[in-house]
């Protein structure tokens, strides 16, 4: 339900695996290939001197010495700025309000996630077979969505529960106006373990 | 239609890992990484003190790394990273599946923890036979349920009677996914239940 680019993850943590993998590659084949330590220098030295020389060019008064250099930093605090805007981009989409109408000039309607909530705790509150249930609402890509999450006891049918589920939704489409995308989710937890099964033998 | 696919891709969504705890980890190493390397570049522009390593002296630790280190050690730092790599690779990949299931629904998108289809269908069968709690456990996982029964010393076990009853009650899950019944009769029973 939250607004995670699933997409960009999976080809992010691609590219860093294969980085990784390439990494590994170069390590192996240093350790055992018995030229590869020589190469390894080589290729080291060419790089430094060519970014010496580099640095020497398109010259700037002390401390940054050259364009290069702050080109250097730059592109380091970019990769940061990058990293930075992967890690801000999980999560999120959560949403106090589930729907919003606006009249004109007589104002706006909203109507809170806690409302629905209140009642679907009212609507579940003498079945047995629910131990704990939580309604939130969440920014999807289809408009807002809501979500039902409801605990079992352990041992119910969870096509009980998905009947209930379907039940308080009806009511609550009945209510609104117009059908929300919902999903349910009948759930195990801490609750569940310790509670026994309902029926007696 | 519309609605058919909304339903659908919350379900694939709830279904289906984010990837987003291996990701927090990995963006998180990479920016300190980035942070770091240009903190100790801006350092030693100013010709101040290092942090940790200037760059001049991380460029030459890197140069002599295979000279310092014995070839052995070497590859088993490869080995380590090309595992670390390939692990990630695999996640990034992978199907991601969760431990849980869709429901038939008509309305909504209805999506079932395994642990609570099989604490049902566990219950299902110690009701068709007579058992007491604890003499049924039951697994789901991937296309399976498999259902293991501790008769009781003494007593016939109805097999057939749980097997229908198994199969009337998968049948009105209705899951996305087809599962397969596995009903196993353990041969030692329990004992004065």
């Amino acid at each position: 339900m939250r607004r995670t680019n699933r997409a960009l993850n999976r080809i992010l943590l691609t590219l860093v695996g294969l980085a990784l993998l390439g990494t590994g590659a170069a390590l192996i084949a240093a350790g055992t290939l018995p030229g590869a330590a020589d190469t390894w220098r080589a290729i080291g030295s060419t790089v430094t001197d060519q970014a010496r020389t580099l640095s020497s060019t398109a010259l700037l008064p002390e401390p940054a010495r050259s364009w290069w250099l702050v080109a250097g930093v730059a592109v380091l605090l970019l990769g940061a700025i990058l990293s930075a805007a992967w890690l801000a981009s999980q999560g999120g989409g959560r949403t106090p309000r589930l729907a919003e109408q606006a009249d004109g000039i007589n104002g706006r309607t909203v109507v809170d996630v806690g409302l629905i909530s209140a009642a679907v705790h009212q609507a579940l509150n003498g079945n047995k077979n629910v131990l704990a249930a939580s309604v939130s609402a969440w920014e999807s890509r289809s408009g807002t969505a809501l979500r039902l999450r409801m605990q079992a006891r352990k041992g119910t049918s969870p096509r009980e529960l998905a009947d209930t589920a379907e039940e308080l939704i009806q009511g609550i489409d009945v209510w609104l106006g117009h059908p929300l995308p919902v999903l349910v989710r009948i759930t195990s937890g801490a609750r569940t373990r310790v509670s026994g099964s309902r029926r007696a033998r | 239609m519309k609605q058919d696919r909304v339903i659908r891709r919350m379900i694939r969504r709830d279904t289906h890992s984010s990837r987003s705890v291996p990701s927090v980890v990995v963006a998180s190493i990479l920016l300190v990484t980035f942070l770091w390397l240009a903190l100790e570049s801006v350092l030693w522009l100013l010709k101040d003190q290092p942090l940790l390593a200037s760059p001049a002296q991380l460029r030459q630790w890197l140069l002599d790394l295979p000279a310092n280190t014995i070839p052995a050690g070497m590859t088993a730092a490869g080995v380590g990273l090309g595992i670390l790599g390939l692990l990630i690779i695999g996640i990034a990949v992978g199907k991601g599946r969760r431990p849980r299931r869709a429901l038939a629904s008509d309305r909504t998108a209805t999506v079932v923890d395994d642990d609570v289809i099989a604490a049902a269908v566990s219950s299902k069968a110690r009701l068709a036979a007579g058992l007491a709690p604890g003499q049924v456990t039951t697994t789901v996982g991937g296309r399976s349920v498999r259902v293991q029964v501790r008769p009781t010393s003494g007593v016939p076990l109805n097999l057939e009677s749980i097997k229908t009853a198994l199969d009337g009650e998968l049948a009105t899950y209705a899951l996305d996914r087809p599962v397969k019944r596995n009903v196993r009769v353990l041969n030692e029973g329990a004992v004065g239940q």
